[in-house]
């Protein structure tokens, strides 16, 4: 009993690290992700391209792989090193960016969902341009997608295990450390069970919020 | 509703993880059947068998293959001794805590099973190691890192669940590990040597099979300190005194090494990297 006691308090120290990535991640790639969807969407057909071109690379390469890039690009390519400290920015980076591309078409979906109609009306009443989207656009294309979002967070959580490839040691890593040490499967079990409350908890909250922005109705 | 369906899916899950846990003490409490040959009661005293004590489950060296018949590298070798000198050959598996017994009562002729030297050099008549298992402490050649006590400070890294980190692990590297600046884990070697290239960790401590084959590849790049971090070499094993056989043996053994036989058996096993761990061609001139 106090084994299992044990290990669930090494897989919680574990959960501290997965959490680094995962708050870090949330706060850097909705943001970016919404300037990714600008980007797209302006007019000037350079800038356009040139977000196409970065959405491109970032989902139609492996996660796993753009940490390596980040990780061990600086020495590969340019003979820096930034020693073991660079590891958690690097993860970070790699985290943000990636997911930041998905979001941005996940808003980019969402802003383009908004009837014409809209945007005609509020030139007619006289907004700007940036009045129409931030008083007109923007709250309804949010409502719309928090569930797309919301999928992309879980599976967020649940690829926080990818860290280990660069050697940042998260939940799931210690989990198989513990499983192999020990030589039982409880802990994977245990960082299983944590996963599913985790994800638990992020599709409550996110219902909760959908439910705050049940504005219009 | 949703609250409904929450509390039954973790119910579930619960009862699922409880039906693993049972299952996994269930499975480990039941003794496993010895798949053992039943005893030779035979003496030895018949001329010209060789009879090699092993333990037979200890792969690669000697196991039991899925055909019921005993196999390994060190039985290979010795069989192909025995084909070479004339002897018939014998496998006998043996209780690995009653080995002393057996080869003292002449039971065995020898033990050939991936047997320690390291701490046992003057209780058996040894040949020259043949495999080494050592484990052993990788850094840039430009650290300046030349032995254990330059370690202090620095970061060190080793795979995850391997014997590397089992060693760092035990009583005798406290000491060690505690003035390091931080022990990693990486979850293989090749990340674990882009990571010291990289300059991310100081030292990488890791099988001396894997370390030969990557500072054969690293022109340079890399050095292994002289200190092991634990040290382990494979010899085969005779009652102590019994020079006559152990030379013979030496001598055929050498033969093997010289025309190649020796590493193209260590080659059927590469699975274990068997042929990265032999060190038989440092002790043939």
């Amino acid at each position: 009993m106090n084994n299992i006691v044990d290990i669930i308090f090494r897989v919680l120290n574990g959960a501290g690290a997965s959490s680094i990535i995962f708050f870090s991640t949330i706060i850097f790639s909705l943001p970016l992700g919404l300037l990714i969807t600008f980007a797209k969407m302006s007019k000037i057909k350079v800038i356009s391209y040139f977000a196409s071109f970065l959405i491109s690379i970032l989902r139609g390469t492996p996660l796993m792989l753009q940490l390596f890039m980040w990780y061990y690009g600086p020495y590969y390519l340019f003979h820096v090193s930034f020693g073991l400290k660079w590891r958690l920015p690097a993860i970070i980076i790699g985290f943000s960016i990636n997911y930041a591309a998905y979001f941005a078409e996940i808003f980019r979906s969402g802003i383009e969902s908004i009837p014409v109609g809209q945007y005609e009306a509020s030139s007619v009443l006289g907004y700007t341009n940036v009045q129409t989207f931030t008083k007109i656009i923007f709250p309804q294309m949010v409502k719309r997608v928090i569930p797309p979002v919301t999928n992309e967070i879980i599976t967020l959580v649940k690829d926080t295990s990818l860290a280990f490839a660069i050697t940042y040691t998260e939940m799931f890593t210690v989990a198989k450390q513990i499983a192999a040490s020990k030589t039982t499967i409880i802990p994977l079990l245990v960082a299983g069970i944590f996963y599913y409350i985790f994800n638990d908890i992020v599709a409550f909250v996110m219902s909760k919020i959908e439910k705050s922005f049940n504005y219009y109705k | 509703m949703k609250n409904l369906k929450t509390v039954l899916s973790t119910m579930f899950l619960a009862m699922l993880s409880l039906l693993i846990v049972a299952c996994s003490n269930s499975a480990s409490n039941t003794t496993t059947e010895s798949t053992v040959a039943t005893e030779n009661k035979e003496t030895i005293a018949q001329k010209k068998t060789f009879t090699v004590g092993f333990d037979a489950e200890y792969p690669p060296y000697g196991f039991v293959d899925d055909d019921g018949t005993y196999k390994g590298f060190d039985l290979d070798l010795a069989k192909e001794f025995c084909s070479r000198a004339g002897y018939e050959f014998k496998p006998q598996p043996i209780d690995w805590d009653s080995k002393d017994l057996e080869l003292n009562q002449g039971n065995i002729d020898c033990i050939w099973n991936g047997f320690t030297v390291t701490g046992r050099e003057n209780d058996y008549t040894w040949t020259f190691p043949y495999v080494d298992n050592s484990i052993v402490l990788v850094v840039r050649s430009d650290s300046g890192i030349t032995k254990k006590a330059d370690l202090a400070g620095k970061i060190v890294m080793g795979q995850a669940g391997s014997s590397a980190i089992t060693a760092l692990e035990e009583e005798e590297n406290a000491e060690l590990v505690k003035s390091f600046k931080s022990l990693e884990q990486c979850a293989d070697y090749n990340s674990g040597f882009m990571n010291l290239e990289s300059g991310m960790i100081d030292c990488l401590a890791v099988d001396i099979g894997v370390a030969k084959f990557h500072l054969n590849n690293a022109n340079g790049k890399y050095v292994q300190l002289d200190e092991k971090l634990s040290s382990e070499q494979y010899a085969i094993g005779f009652k102590k005194g019994n020079t006559a056989l152990r030379d013979e043996v030496e001598k055929v053994v050498t033969e093997m090494w010289k025309d190649g036989t020796f590493m193209n058996i260590a080659n059927n096993y590469s699975d274990y990297s068997l042929s990265d761990m032999v060190c038989l061609g440092d002790y043939i001139k």
